[in-house]
């Protein structure tokens, strides 16, 4: 915080000198009394000071006494002065601390909670009993509970005024306000109306401020998840993207800023521009309000618009002379490839298949995420220096090592369909998911045709009816054992499908295949929800006697993957095959191999792919001798810009949805169907954002000392 | 030649106004025009003088010769006309009585001069009295002089705490800023006081000539006049007069042809009490709820809009031109040793004549309230309290008549000068009951701001009501006395610091009311409902059966010749009897 030359007048900048309570202490002009003695270790009792706000003044406890002075001046008000000689522990100051101390909790009801502000000064100064037999009149005005975020409980409010200040001067909002006047004076917002139509952008720095209790989260956060409860997009991102900042400077128009944000922490803003499964959105706290900010889009948008300005900010670390080897080149090979290259050792990655990209290049079709694009951002990562061998399958880790690989990073995946599991699955007809997607994306005949059956409700199985449509099925027709409500599939996914002609049959479930004359007759149990399973989704329960049969010429089951990494390598693994690999640093059973991503976790996403090749390059760095620092500053931190300003349709702006081309258009061909949003849409939608961030730069009100010191003033 | 016409004087200030004086001026108007007289006089409507007796009517002949006739109705206006003017014998049944030359004869009017003798809708009438002239005299004269004209003239600032005005211009003058503000207090707020509106009604010029030359002397160019919406006739005139001065030259962008500018805008408050705070009245022009700030810095620094601001009442501007065409030396003869000039009290309450009333400062309280105030209301039922300084300020007994009026001897006993309210009281005055109607008044007017004053001055309402309501506890002085200090000494602005002073000054001259109400549980006032028998005391009672004209309820029995008995089952207790017993037989 500035000093309070704004609020305070004062002359120079030479440091002033005082005394409080006999102890010879120097402060900036302009600063306090009370900030000076907080400075110097002296507390003085307060409720309305926050080091972040003009002072206030409202709850008077900060009185001191001061040589020469009248009466009892406040220090949240009192300028230092040359030569001042100020005390804060008088007995009389005690004495009238205790007075307003038992007035503030005279209409206080019951006590304060522990943890607040309010109850640890009200410890501190005592609590006295002025009036016998005195009972607390609080003005009894239900809780609000019917807004948004938080709680706002008007009797525990002590009217310190934090947070009227901190909406109207901090943030220019101006949503609440005091109303009405002396004892019935209440913090509220004009006519009563809703805090949304009050203007409230709902950035909660009141209810970060309030020392009383009276404002309160919804959700109940924890000191220790604080970061993570406030700021969930960003905790939501498996790679820490600083999404908050990105949509800030997008909103900005800073738009290379931006991109230089993401590529702080990922090397593929493009494709998670286009196909990230974006559980920030989930988690984005718009989405209480009405709808989540469209991060995924505005991503794209940036990555998009990429001029290359931040690879001048690239530095390559100088070579260390260490080589290192990663297995795959999905997007957690070549993320750990990226950073251990830039670390500066020198990086092969092996790839079986023609074409790097991994699940990437196999599994997401490109009408979600075009090769050209693909093929711009692995291209990218060559430019530092990344050695892509592909058409390379390894089979052993010790030919790596004996080539001069001091570190080996298994990123092999999981790409092994699981089997249905029913009887008459051998039948050539049943086919699985990925090794269609894989055919269909290297070229591959599939000889699809007629009508095709796709088992499973998850991302997979909405890309394989999709791609089926596309390269000759008549009909696609996905069963499901749930309802739309419990699929694993993204929701847009889900309404592309729905919208390009795909049929979805819930509450189905494939239970025998038989090969009939010219068609497969599928047996289908119907089912229905039953009591929650452990992912918290119903979980279905077959109806007896009511099955059903549906023909169809293909099946195919897209109802997941599993690791295939040979055994050859001799890595301990579970029983699904999962590779065994050491939560934090990634590494396995082997001194020098590391493993991350599906071949370790089972089929994730792309992101969380990141994020493991981003923890084993650390790891892999520090075993190679280096510092395992990958994280890249590109852009100096910005100054707070702490005010949000007022417009009054704030929280009734609607999220813009990613545009798509028009299904006749896409159907039978693999263009694209997303399209990028213009830049007004951009901007207008990552002004939707909330700034979370800015509650937590909000500064800490200074609180009683607990245990015995030398600073105690008692 | 205007000059030489007689006027007739007709009091229309809101008071006149509400009692017919635009009927009766229009009136003789009319009855002028009848007998073709409208040559040879004028009718001036005025201010109001500051007593009423509804409709005042004054003849004056050029020479000065006067005639002032009191409660004139519109049909007695033909008569006047006749009477007076045409046959030259004044009407004596209307001509104003003893009382209203005692009221005028102890006072000293200088603020008051001119009002209910000139029109303040036209600037004209305020000139040919020698308005403007202290401006013309200004010009001339540096602003460093102007300012140590003030200064010596030892006028103290007339909205309450009594800050030297020179020193106050002095320190706005040294602020440096090339923009400055000049602000007229009018937020007149304690109930009962009157004096800025009438100021403002009768004479508005003078204010705005004193604006002016303030303006001229801290180096401001813009004024602002904060006046309550609920003086709509004050607003109405100060915007004439406004207007009327700019077309003459006195506001404008070179003022009487000078290199000054200056121009005066009026800003309408809501009303509140606290926006007579200036740091909450600066907050209220602003556009911002008006709810006092912590000073420093003070507005002479960092005022209106952040830039330096003089602050000063209506009552403080209208003195300045006296005090630049007259002299500081003449002002400064005037008055105690520590406060110079006169003060306008708003005298109400128990005494026969309520109203506006100026003496200059050291005059006695004894000598306002039995001078110009012409004693108590009910002879029979003696003086008790005089309340001074509105609802922050205190109540004094008898035995402090003798204090002078002037800051300090004021401030020493307790109360406070305030913008000059002044209630009297007489035995039938329940001192714990007015110190619970004050604090009530004040509990509604805090800003809700600062904790002291908005929940403190709320804790120690209901305990005088607890009190009054025959609840009281033996501890509960005792915490109205820590409470009411610790208000005083901690709250945020005067009007807290002020609001425990009728609960502080009542204690301190009034305790036995106090230990009575709780021990006793009686009101020897018989005000406080709870603790009234509704009993005739029957070796006071006269049998004057006055008591069962006035019962609403017919609880009062009583025959001719026999002591009156009020039967409590009827009894709505509306104290009606009380208030009319001329014995206080009534307990």
């Amino acid at each position: 915080m500035q000093g309070l030359h704004k609020y305070l007048s004062c002359d120079g900048d030479k440091m002033i000198s005082l005394t409080i309570n006999d102890k010879k202490i120097e402060a900036a002009p302009g600063k306090t009394v009370l900030e000076a003695a907080l400075e110097a270790g002296i507390y003085i009792p307060n409720l309305c000071y926050c080091p972040d706000l003009p002072p206030i003044g409202a709850c008077r406890l900060c009185i001191v006494e001061i040589e020469g002075a009248r009466g009892f001046p406040a220090a949240c008000t009192t300028a230092v002065r040359e030569a001042m000689v100020v005390r804060t522990d008088t007995p009389k100051l005690k004495a009238l601390r205790q007075n307003i101390m038992w007035l503030t909790l005279s209409g206080y009801p019951g006590e304060p909670e522990k943890s607040s502000q309010l109850k640890k000064v009200a410890d501190y100064i005592g609590i006295k009993e002025m009036l016998p037999g005195f009972v607390p009149r609080p003005a009894n005005i239900p809780p609000l509970l019917n807004e948004p975020f938080f709680v706002r409980d008007l009797d525990k409010c002590i009217l310190c005024g934090r947070c009227v200040k901190m909406c109207g001067e901090v943030r220019k909002t101006g949503a609440i306000g005091l109303v009405n006047r002396g004892i019935k004076t209440i913090v509220g917002t004009g006519r009563g109306t809703p805090l949304k139509d009050a203007g409230c952008k709902f950035c909660l720095a009141c209810v970060e401020v309030c020392p009383s209790g009276a404002l309160y989260d919804k959700e109940k956060i924890e000191e220790k998840d604080r970061e993570k409860k406030l700021l969930p997009c960003v905790h939501g991102c498996p790679a820490g993207i600083n999404i908050a900042r990105y949509v800030r400077l997008i909103a900005a128009g800073r738009f290379q800023d931006a991109l230089e944000v993401i590529r702080e922490k990922v090397p593929f803003p493009l494709v998670l521009g286009y196909a990230c499964n974006h559980p920030c959105e989930e988690a984005c706290r718009r989405g209480k309000l009405n709808n989540p900010i469209s991060i995924k889009a505005l991503k794209r948008f940036v990555a998009d618009r990429d001029t290359g300005r931040w690879r001048a900010k690239l530095a390559i670390a100088p070579d260390t002379g260490k080589k290192a080897a990663v297995v795959g080149s999905g997007p957690g090979g070549l993320t750990a490839a990226w950073y251990l290259r830039l670390a500066g050792h020198a990086v092969t990655v092996f790839e079986a298949q023609s074409e790097p990209g991994g699940m990437l290049r196999a599994a997401i079709p490109a009408y979600r995420l075009p090769r050209n694009v693909l093929k711009k951002e692995i291209g990218e990562i060559e430019r530092v220096g990344v050695k892509i061998r592909t058409n390379t399958a390894i089979k052993s880790l010790d030919e790596l090592f004996k080539q001069g690989f001091g570190a080996v990073f298994v990123a092999t995946g999981a790409p092994a369909g699981i089997k249905l599991g029913v009887p008459g699955e051998d039948d050539p007809r049943v086919l699985d998911g990925i090794s269609f997607l894989n055919a269909v994306s290297y070229g591959r005949k599939t000889g699809l045709e007629g009508e095709v059956l796709i088992v499973g409700g998850g991302n997979v199985a909405m890309d394989v009816a999709r791609t089926a449509l596309r390269v000759g099925a008549k009909k696609a027709v996905i069963l499901y054992r749930r309802t739309r409500e419990e699929m694993p599939a993204l929701r847009e996914e889900v309404a592309e499908a729905l919208a390009e002609g795909v049929k979805i049959r819930f509450l189905t479930a494939a239970c025998g295949i038989s090969a009939g004359k010219w068609k497969l007759n599928v047996e289908c149990v119907r089912m229905k929800l039953g009591e929650p399973d452990s992912s918290g989704r119903r979980r279905p329960v077959p109806i007896e006697g009511n099955n059903i049969v549906i023909k169809a010429d293909r099946i195919i089951a897209a109802i997941g993957q599993k690791p295939d990494a040979p055994a050859e390598f001799g890595l301990a693994a579970d029983n699904k095959g999962n590779i065994q690999a050491d939560a934090q640093t990634l590494a396995c059973s082997r001194p020098g191999v590391f493993a991350g991503g599906d071949a370790v976790s089972g089929p994730a996403s792309i992101i969380e792919a990141i994020q493991a090749g981003r923890k084993a390059a650390a790891s892999i760095d520090k075993y190679l001798g280096g510092k395992g620092e990958i994280n890249r500053k590109f852009l100096p931190e910005d100054e707070a810009y702490p005010s949000l300003g007022r417009e009054e349709d704030f929280c009734y702006r609607e999220r813009s949805e990613v545009p798509v081309i028009p299904v006749s258009r896409r159907r039978h061909n693999f263009k694209l169907v997303e399209r990028a949003f213009g830049e007004k849409t951009a901007v207008a939608e990552a002004k939707r954002c909330l700034r979370c961030e800015l509650r937590l730069k909000i500064s800490k009100a200074p609180l009683p000392p607990t245990g015995q010191c030398d600073n105690c003033p008692t | 030649m205007c000059m030489e016409k007689t006027k007739i004087l007709v009091c229309l200030g809101t008071s006149g106004l509400s009692a017919g004086a635009a009927d009766v001026a229009d009136i003789f108007e009319k009855e002028l025009k009848r007998h073709k007289l409208a040559g040879k006089y004028r009718v001036v409507r005025t201010g109001d003088r500051g007593l009423f007796r509804d409709v005042l009517v004054d003849i004056v002949a050029p020479g000065g010769d006067r005639t002032t006739y009191e409660y004139v109705k519109g049909g007695d206006t033909p008569k006047i006309v006749e009477q007076h003017l045409l046959r030259g014998e004044p009407v004596k049944e209307l001509m104003a009585g003893e009382d209203y030359k005692q009221f005028f004869a102890g006072q000293m009017r200088i603020v008051l001069a001119n009002c209910g003798e000139i029109d303040p809708e036209n600037i004209y009438d305020y000139t040919t009295g020698g308005g403007y002239k202290a401006l013309t005299q200004v010009l001339a004269m540096p602003p460093e002089k102007v300012i140590e004209e003030v200064k010596n003239s030892g006028l103290r600032g007339r909205g309450g705490a009594g800050f030297l005005a020179g020193l106050k211009w002095e320190f706005c003058r040294a602020a440096k800023n090339d923009v400055k503000y000049v602000v007229c207090n009018g937020d007149e707020g304690d109930p009962g006081a009157f004096m800025d509106r009438s100021i403002l009604e009768g004479d508005p010029q003078a204010v705005i000539e004193g604006m002016i030359i303030a303006g001229y002397a801290i180096g401001a160019g813009e004024g602002y006049v904060y006046c309550r919406a609920e003086y709509p006739l004050a607003i109405k005139r100060l915007e004439k007069a406004i207007e009327q001065a700019r077309k003459n030259g006195y506001l404008g962008k070179h003022v009487l042809n000078s290199g000054f500018a200056f121009n005066i805008t009026i800003k309408q408050g809501a009303g509140a009490f606290v926006c007579g705070e200036e740091t909450a009245l600066i907050a209220s022009i602003e556009g911002r709820r008006g709810m006092p700030s912590p000073r420093p810095p003070f507005p002479a620094r960092q005022g209106l809009w952040g830039k330096p601001t003089l602050i000063n009442n209506v009552e403080t501007f209208a003195n300045i031109s006296h005090i630049i065409t007259k002299g500081a030396r003449w002002f400064a003869s005037i008055g105690s040793e520590n406060s110079k000039g006169t003060k306008v009290f708003a005298l109400a309450g128990k005494v026969k004549n309520t109203g506006l009333v100026e003496v200059p400062m050291g005059t006695t309280l004894r000598q306002l309230i039995y001078g110009p105030g012409g004693g108590m209301l009910h002879k029979n039922i003696g003086f008790k309290g005089v309340q001074i300084g509105g609802p922050s300020g205190g109540c004094l007994p008898e035995s402090l008549l003798d204090t002078p009026i002037d800051y300090e001897s004021i401030t020493q006993t307790g109360a406070i000068m305030g913008s000059g309210g002044m209630v009297v009281m007489d035995k039938l005055t329940c001192m714990v009951d007015m110190a619970r109607f004050f604090l009530d008044f004040t509990v509604s007017e805090s800003c809700g701001k600062c904790t002291p004053c908005r929940v403190g001055l709320k804790r120690m309402l209901e305990v005088l009501e607890e009190i009054c309501g025959g609840k009281g506890l033996s501890g509960h002085l005792a915490f109205l006395r820590e409470m009411a200090d610790a208000i005083k000494d901690t709250a945020l602005c005067g009007l807290g610091n002020t609001a425990p002073n009728s609960i502080l000054t009542t204690l301190k001259y009034f305790p036995e009311e106090y230990s009575e109400h709780i021990e006793d549980k009686i009101c020897r006032s018989s005000v406080c409902p709870a603790l009234v028998k509704f009993e005739v005391a029957q070796n006071k009672c006269i049998k004057c059966g006055r008591c069962v004209n006035v019962c609403p309820a017919g609880a009062v029995e009583w025959k001719k010749k026999e002591f009156a008995k009020i039967n409590k089952d009827k009894c709505i207790k509306c104290r009606a009897c009380i208030n009319i017993c001329p014995v206080m037989a009534i307990k």
